[in-house]
Parts: C-alpha cells; structure tokens; sequence
C-alpha cells in the first residue's frame, strides 16, 4: 500500500473528499435565518437542561395539593420580580414557562422519533417492495389520512385520563408523566401517515435510479439495497421533515392542554394558556408569556426546517 | 467465432411485454401491453464484443436488464454457459444465485445517477466484497486500489465522493464496481452516450483493453453507430422490439440489407465534406410498442413494403455466412 500511495499528488493522498454533509452544514452556515432558528433551538434546549437552576421558583408541587403557592402576590403585572407576572393562583409564570419547556422538548423530541420510526419504515418498504405490499401499507396510511385526527385525539386522551391511572412512571429514576406520554403516542399515531407518504413517493423515484439497479444486479437483497443505499439517500428528506413535525408536534400538544384535554398532572405551556383563560379580562400575561413561548418555539423549528430544506435540496446546489 | 460449440450466452425467444393499466376504482385493469421485447434470438461467445443499436424506445435496454434478471422476462429462455440463468435467477439457491451475479454484471447508461452520492469510491467499489464475500476484508483495500489502477484512476480518489469526479471518471468507477466480481460478461448500456466526445474515446479504449487483459465478453447497448462499429465484432439491429438484422460489423456497415438498417447506416456523418450524403428518410414516427403493426413492423415507414409486408411476419433468414436479416424482400436488397 505504501508503494501504491506514494504518488505524484502525494499531498492529496491523505486528502478525504467532501461528504453531502460537510456540503450541506457549509451552506447552512450561510442560511442566515436558519443559523438564527438553530440559535433558538439551543437556547431552548439550554433552558429545559437547566430549569432548576434558571427558575427563581420551584415547580408546582404534587398537582393534587391544589393551593395558592406565593400567597399575596397573586395576579401580579409583569415586574421585575415577577418578569412575566403572576398568576391569580399566585404562581410566578416566568417559572412555569421554564419548567414547562422540558415537557415541549420532551414532547417535540419523543412524536418526531415515533412519527418518523413509522412513516420512514413504512414509506421506504411500501414504496420500494410495492406490488401488494404497497397496496396494503398504502391503503392503511389512507384511513390513517382520512380520520378527523384532532378529534380522535381529543377522544383518545380522555378516554386514556378517565381510567384514572398513575400519574408518573418510574423508568430508571426519572419520573415520565404518564398522560402526556399517552398523548404524545396518541399524536404519533395519528400524525404518521402524511409522512409516510412523502417519503414514498422519494422511494419511488429512487427505486428506478441506476445505482439501485447497479446494487440488485451486484446481487444485493432488498433488504441491503434498503438500509444501505435507500435510507441513507432519504435522510435529507426526513430529517427536514422530522424538523417540521417538531414544530407541529409542539403546536398540536399546546392545543390538546389548552382544550382541557391534556395530562392534568404536568404543567406544560397549553396547559398555562387553559388555566389563565378565565381571567383573559384582567390578567393578559399569564395567557401572553406561555403563548410567545409556544409562538417562538415553533418559529425556531420551522427556520431551522427551511434552512436544511434548503441546505440539503440537490436541486439548489451551486 | 472459434467456439461453436457453445456460446457464452445464448437468448432464446426472449419475451418483455408490460402491461397497461387503467386506474379504476379500486382494482387496476390491464387495457394492454407494451411489446418491449418480443421473441429475440441471439448469442455472444467468449471474447466477443457484440454491439445492439436501435432508436431509443426499441427494447435495448429492457433486453439488458432481462438477461440480468432486473426485469423478469414474460417468457422465453437465457442460457449463460449452457445454464438457465432465469431459472437459476428466480428459483436457485443463493448460492448459485450469486456465483451467477458474479459472472455477469452492467455498466449503466449514465455515469450521475450509478454512483450512490452517499458514499465514497472506496464503499462504491467494495461494496461487491461486502455482498459477495468472496474477498476478505483485508485484502479489499489492495483489491480497490488495483482495481482503480486497472480503470486509470489514482488511489487518493478512493476517499473521494462521486460528486467530485467528471463524468468520464465516474464511468471509470461504475466499471471498476462492475469488475470487482470477476465477471466474464458485461452488458454496457450505452456506456458513452452522456459522455463528451473526447472522453468517449477513452472510455472505449479502456472497454478493449479489458477485454483483451481479462477475456472480457461485452453486450454493447447503443444508438451510437461509429462506437458500436469501433468496438464490436459482430452488430444486432433492433427495431421495435425486434432483432431484423445481424451480421458481423463489417459486413453489416458495409453491406447492410434490411431497409432500416440501410436507412441507420445512411445517417452516419462521413469525414469527408466533398463526398455527398444520401440519406434515406424515414417518413412517419415510430409505432406505438402498445400497437404494433401487423405482419413486418417496419412496413409502414418502409418505401418497398407491399401488401405481403402488412400480413406477413418476415423470420431471420441467412443471407450469408453470419448475416441474418429479417425481411421478406431481402434478395432485392443484397
């Protein structure tokens, strides 16, 4: 091997080529409102990590012990003790966003991974095997597609809260808050199918491209061709796609707890928004703050989501 | 042509027709089919270069992908080395399976599209190790490196991704890719029609040489007469899904004897600018493969077609030692 690297551009030799991720990253980097959505990302990120340490207050204590937390300073304007005001419960809301931003990490995080763990298998083995297994998966996504999802979510979370169950689950040491976990699934399983047919269809124009029929006719399996050169060519799409469903996955669990729907023992930031709604009238910044966090959080995915579209689309390339 | 006792390949009645849907409601209806490949006969011996020309839309391509078993054929018989390749291809053990992957393997019409942009020379190349393992994984790098020397390429390129290179280049890797399993018979799919001239030249050359360092045996695809004429020993024109002329090169550039061929080989440009040009002029559109005519399929667009022609269906006759046309009429033509 030596002796066959030794050659005339020996400073290339070492040299490696330039991945379509070096190449995508270097044109985001100049995706100027997609670095300032990934900005805000991180800063979420940084304030869900350390909410115990930024909130001036504790979170709200076991939810069943409903009672006024800072008595006498309830339903106060925004000040510089309490920034973002009190609720008429007393609660100082600047705390209550921030510990409400795990649950919206925790909620974006877990629906992408489930929605896109489902629309990517099933988009990629219907739309690369097709034939009957096409016609089977793809008639399943359509009735997943035709359901009034939103309200079949409503109906589900109730359902899942009237059987009572225990609020938290204990995997290893960390208390998982059972009923938003429940709708996060219930989200996931009504949000899958829109994907998957995306993806199906990127599989079936890939299926006819030569080097998948170079790989079949090397006598690679299906099931090589689709590990090794159809998930790898859809990645882009999903990770764009993925980005996306952060955005809706936040929105949608903020309108489920803001309908009353949510999981009643975690204050997530729809739940704010529900709880301050009857005093719209007098307290507007217990509805405001919680809002503007919803409104930023979904911004900040959206342009990170078009910045990598972007980054990433071939057909931009310079 | 030393060995007649048995090819290398031989295709027999060979048969692609797809079918034609239209969406219903709820079940698909065959409303016809594409005549793609209809009852071919060929074969190509050891050390043989054997070219097919046709317009594009003429079956080339699918009879390619038919031998290899990418399209499953409608009907009819492929015999590498005496052996059922469709057979062994949809029936046979993975064994046997692979060991007939190995033997035969394609080289695509276009040189961006067979290449995985996601991956470097290097995983492009050794990929044939990973599914084969007939190399262990120690030797793949002296083998990729030896194989890209094979092709002309350096070793640094290895690191390399298949959006660096041009368009020369990457037909150089997707051959190294295809030899890296020792085949003896490659099917090149118009290996040089996206190319620029100047590389094409280099890119046959690079086909020749193979040939003679690795008894190489090639089915070469193309519309590309003076390239097919350079590389082949023996030419197959295809029209419509049907062979209507074979013969050796020479004889076939020299003496074509079906109209059509004689209309291909009258549009190729002549180097010489005081020599005058007769081409013969097609009149017309190719049929629709869906519908094709009756009797000769070319006997619409033919000036010397009679009522026979319409009616008939001409077979492959000899016209001479290796020469086969397929014509009703083709003693005025000789």
């Amino acid at each position: 091997m030596v002796a066959l690297r030794r050659n005339k551009n020996s400073e290339k030799t070492m040299k490696r080529g330039a991945s379509q991720w070096a190449v995508a990253w270097r044109r985001f980097k100049k995706h100027k409102s997609g670095l300032f959505g990934l900005g805000m990302v991180i800063v979420l990120l940084a304030i869900a990590a350390l909410h115990t340490v930024i909130a001036p207050y504790p979170a709200r204590p076991a939810p069943d012990s409903f009672k006024p937390l800072y008595e006498g300073e309830a339903a106060q304007p925004p000040s510089w003790k309490h920034p973002f005001g009190t609720s008429v419960m007393g609660t100082d809301v600047y705390s209550e966003v921030i510990h409400g931003s795990v649950y919206t990490v925790y909620v974006a995080v877990t629906v992408t991974l489930i929605t896109m763990l489902i629309a990517v298998s099933v988009g990629i083995v219907s739309g690369y095997l097709g034939s009957y297994v096409d016609d089977v998966l793809m008639r399943i996504t359509e009735i997943f597609l035709v359901f009034p999802s939103l309200l079949f979510i409503l109906v589900f979370a109730r359902l899942y809260q009237l059987r009572n169950p225990e609020p938290f689950w204990n995997i290893f040491g960390i208390n998982v808050p059972a009923g938003l976990t429940m709708v996060i699934v219930i989200l996931s399983i009504f949000s899958w199918a829109s994907y998957a047919r995306v993806i199906r269809g990127e599989v079936l124009r890939m299926k006819e491209t030569e080097y998948i029929q170079a790989a079949k006719s090397l006598g690679a399996s299906s099931r090589w061709i689709m590990l090794r050169h159809v998930l790898p060519n859809t990645l882009s799409q999903i990770i764009v796609l993925g980005t996306l469903t952060m955005a809706v996955a936040v929105l949608l669990e903020a309108a489920v707890s803001f309908l009353g729907f949510g999981d009643p023992n975690t204050i997530t930031w729809g739940r704010l928004m529900e709880e301050g709604l009857q005093d719209l009238s007098t307290v507007w910044w217990v509805e405001m703050f919680p809002g503007l966090a919803v409104f930023l959080t979904v911004l900040a995915f959206n342009l990170v989501g078009d910045g990598l579209s972007d980054a990433l689309n071939p057909r931009l390339r310079e | 042509m030393i060995d007649m006792a048995q090819p290398l390949l031989e295709v027999k009645d060979l048969v692609k027709y797809f079918p034609v849907y239209s969406r219903g409601i709820l079940m698909k209806k065959v409303v016809g089919q594409v005549h793609a490949v209809d009852h071919i006969n060929f074969a190509i011996n050891e050390c043989e270069t054997v070219g097919l020309v046709g317009e594009s839309g003429c079956g080339k391509t699918t009879t390619g992908k038919l031998i290899l078993y990418l399209e499953r054929p409608t009907s009819g018989e492929v015999l590498f080395q005496g052996r059922d390749a469709i057979k062994t291809f949809s029936k046979g053990s993975g064994e046997e399976k692979m060991r007939l992957r190995r033997a035969m393997q394609m080289v695509f019409q276009n040189p961006y599209s067979s290449l995985d942009p996601r991956m470097t020379v290097f995983d492009i190349i050794s990929e044939p190790f990973k599914i084969h393992k007939h190399v262990s994984s120690n030797e793949w790098k002296e083998r990729v490196y030896k194989l890209l020397e094979l092709v002309g390429l350096e070793p640094y390129h290895a690191e390399r991704y298949p959006h660096e290179f041009s368009g020369g280049q990457r037909q150089r890797i997707c051959i190294a890719r295809a030899l890296a399993v020792n085949p003896t018979f490659i099917i090149a799919d118009e290996p040089v029609s996206s190319l620029d001239v100047s590389i094409r030249a280099q890119i046959l050359n690079l086909i020749m040489d193979l040939q003679n360092k690795l008894g190489m045996s090639y089915l070469y695809i193309s519309h590309d007469l003076s390239s097919v004429r350079q590389i082949s020993q023996r030419v197959m024109v295809m029209y419509l899904g049907e062979i209507v002329e074979s013969a050796t090169t020479e004889k076939l550039f020299d003496r074509p004897v079906h109209p059509y061929t004689r209309a291909l080989m009258s549009a190729v440009p002549i180097p010489d600018p005081k020599r005058k040009m007769n081409i013969i002029l097609l009149p017309g559109e190719v049929p629709s493969p869906v519908n094709p005519p009756s009797g000769c399929r070319f006997h619409p667009r033919c000036q010397y077609a009679t009522s026979k022609c319409s009616q008939e269906k001409p077979v492959l006759a000899q016209v001479d030692v290796d020469h086969y046309v397929s014509c009703h009429y083709y003693h005025k033509f000789i």
